[in-house]
């Protein structure tokens, strides 16, 4: 399809969803990668979204508006990021966005909406640098549903080391932004246990051979082995174990529950640990309902990547809350109105009472994320106590 | 001692894989001083059209070995197809114009084109190809190896004894070596070197197709598969000789160890550099590669 075929039948698709409409559709910003390796966090991301604003206009929308959603596929390449932030804000004129998946796609596309007073919800990118890139400047536009790295690789650091005793961990990164900021992020984790990692190996996107990054977390005498990369790449590290015959447990970042990893792993991936914000269970009424709208809308029984699904679903709640609290569409009183949100808002991954603060622009806390299992092709909580009776819905504690 | 044979024996398949590649650099190399920029895609698109074709047979009941070798000659025959339409689209052209450099942006624009359309038909994720043999590690003195990475090296070794001996003995392969040696006197003897060119062009996506459906089970299938290994096997050609078939071979498996050496005795970060310093000193002591002759060029 060229592109002004496609912005032709965009628009005659949106002239038949609005027929009617006397006031004008809210225009939200949908930015994330639906094609390539990152692809099974974009869809899900979107579909997420997608199923929220559904849901709220369904129910009348906001402010008497519908919500419309402006959808471009960043392809997880900076530039395109970039294109298209500057094409929706411009041209599209949208009053928010929701997405990104991709650290550097963040970093570079959120600029914009910083200069031009847009607010951002950063729904599934992990960077801990993301909701503080302009600590000089006054007002931040940048806001975040995800566990950032900081969070995560704590986590994983006092998962290894405190919960399961492991003292020789490897670390295995990719060599993006992605995985040697997490790599950072990692080794300082461990040092605050006053541990040092007897292996730290990297790999490029691409590689298929890791023979000599999982020899030498052998030779060193690693006992668990600690990831910062995304699925293809963290599959090929768990087929190479099998390979050489050396099992030991994986524990990384969320990435390790990619459908990526786990298809094409197989049973070599079995056993693999990441913090997760939601897994795909009914442990509350909200999120069997969640599941079940999902399945019913988009099919299948096993969301590619469930955390990315129920983050986007999230923050398009919060979204259309702020934008009712501001009884408003300008983007300087959403932000104010998300900054001292009032409405207690009941999402799947946990309950947002004042999620966020003028200072702090993360909803999710370190206590709200739990670890997850990959197990015969899906991921199940890794310690059932942790998601048992009240510990099932994690609030983030009042600052 | 037995993480060296470890390293080396992973080495040895991926070298392989780059040697198999850089055979098709050279074969086209050999008959008309042209090469298919766009090998790496050849390679991708052999990959992904043996990956329809053995879902396609699989789906209909068949075991995953027997749809793998009725798939190879399936993708043979496409890499042949394939070949011939790079050199008429990109590179007869030059041939006849006597142009220096219009066959290298002609073919790697078709690269490029062949990848989108990949892109297009197949999507840009990783898909994942069916493994006609166990996956499970062989231990052989205790170093441990995957049964397709031994039919990589055996795939690759017959597929180009198979090419050496048509070259040698039929009487098809000896217009190819006589083009090869020396084109004007072949066409003075009577040898359409146009269709020996156009040939030796469907013979090289062959091979890649070929090397594409080999690494495809021990790694994944995607459009983007092809784009590093076709630039490594170029490296490949270059420290080899590009004029040498055994040249390329040797520069393979000294490439594919080199790297896993570097990965494990000095840092996995710099895995690639010592080949593409390898490529440095070749090209500044014996440009024409480890294995080749050097030519003289008469003006």
């Amino acid at each position: 399809m060229t592109v002004s075929k496609f912005f032709l039948a965009l628009a005659a698709t949106t002239a038949l969803t609005f027929p009617a409409l006397a006031a004008d559709p809210i225009k939200v910003g949908l930015s994330g990668p639906y094609t390539g390796g990152s692809s099974s966090m974009g869809v899900s991301m979107r579909d997420g979204v997608k199923l929220a604003v559904d849901e709220i206009n369904k129910a009348g929308g906001v402010n008497g508006s519908m919500i419309q959603l402006i959808e471009r596929d960043d392809e997880a390449k900076n530039e395109i990021g970039v294109q298209i932030a500057q094409e929706l804000i411009n041209k599209e004129k949208v009053v928010a966005t929701l997405g990104f998946i991709n650290t550097g796609v963040g970093q570079a596309a959120q600029r914009f909406y910083q200069e031009a007073e847009i607010p951002v919800i950063n729904n599934v990118a992990t960077g801990s640098i993301l909701t503080r890139q302009w600590p000089d400047q006054k007002t931040n536009y940048v806001f975040r549903t995800a566990a950032n790295d900081t969070i995560q690789s704590a986590m994983i650091a006092e998962e290894a080391v405190k919960r399961q005793g492991f003292k020789k961990p490897a670390i295995l990164a990719d060599s993006t932004n992605y995985g040697q900021l997490g790599r950072e992020d990692l080794t300082n984790a461990l040092s605050k246990l006053d541990i040092k990692p007897v292996a730290v190996e990297k790999f490029n996107i691409g590689d298929t051979d890791m023979t000599s990054q999982v020899l030498k977390a052998k030779e060193a005498g690693a006992d668990v082995i600690l990831t910062y990369a995304i699925g293809p790449e963290l599959a090929q590290i768990a087929n190479s174990m099998a390979k050489l015959g050396w099992k030991v447990p994986l524990v990384g970042s969320w990435t390790l529950s990619m459908a990526s990893y786990i298809d094409t792993s197989g049973p070599n991936g079995d056993g693999a640990m990441m913090p997760q914000t939601f897994i795909e269970m009914p442990t509350t009424p909200k999120r069997k309902a969640f599941i079940d709208a999902y399945h019913k809308a988009y099919g299948g029984d096993r969301m590619p990547s469930p955390v990315s699904a129920a983050q986007g679903y999230d923050s398009a709640y919060l979204l259309a809350a702020a934008i009712k609290q501001a009884k408003s569409t300008d983007g300087r009183k959403i932000r104010a109105a998300l900054e001292d949100l009032q409405e207690k808002i009941e999402g799947v991954v946990t309950v947002y009472d004042h999620p966020y603060t003028a200072t702090d622009h993360e909803a999710i806390s370190a206590n709200i994320p739990v670890f997850g299992l990959v197990k015969n092709g899906r991921v199940v909580p890794a310690h059932p106590e942790d998601v048992a009776g009240d510990k099932a819905l994690r609030v983030k504690p009042k600052s | 001692m037995q993480i060296l044979a470890q390293l080396i024996a992973s080495g040895i398949s991926v070298g392989m894989i780059y040697g198999v590649i850089a055979f098709g650099y050279q074969l086209t190399f050999a008959t008309s001083k042209t090469l298919n920029f766009g090998q790496g895609e050849a390679l991708m698109l052999g990959a992904l059209v043996g990956l329809t074709t053995i879902n396609f047979l699989i789906g209909h009941a068949l075991g995953t070995l027997s749809a793998f070798l009725i798939m190879l000659p399936v993708v043979l025959v496409f890499g042949l197809l394939q070949g011939a339409v790079v050199e008429f689209l990109g590179v007869r052209q030059a041939i006849r114009t006597k142009s220096e450099a219009g066959w290298i942006m002609a073919t790697i624009a078709l690269g490029i084109i062949f990848k989108n359309v990949a892109e297009n038909v197949w999507g840009h994720d990783a898909l994942r190809f069916p493994s006609p043999l166990p996956e499970a590690a062989l231990n052989v003195g205790g170093v441990r190896i995957q049964p397709m990475e031994i039919a990589i090296v055996i795939g690759a070794v017959l597929l180009m004894i198979a090419i050496e001996i048509f070259n040698r003995r039929s009487i098809y392969g000896k217009a190819v070596v006589a083009t090869a040696n020396d084109r004007d006197a072949a066409g003075l003897m009577g040898i359409d070197t146009r269709l020996v060119i156009t040939f030796s062009y469907a013979l090289s996506s062959m091979t890649a197709a070929f090397a594409g459906v080999l690494v495809a089970p021990i790694t994944l299938t995607g459009a983007n598969m092809g784009a590093a290994l076709g630039l490594k096997a170029f490296a490949v050609a270059i420290i080899g000789g590009l004029s040498s078939g055994v040249g390329v071979v040797v520069g393979g498996l000294i490439l594919g160890i080199v790297e896993n050496l570097t990965g494990y005795y000095i840092s996995t970060g710099y895995k690639d550099v010592p080949g593409l310093l390898l490529l440095l000193l070749v090209l500044s002591i014996k440009p024409s590669g480890l294995f080749g002759a050097a030519t003289i060029k008469k003006v």
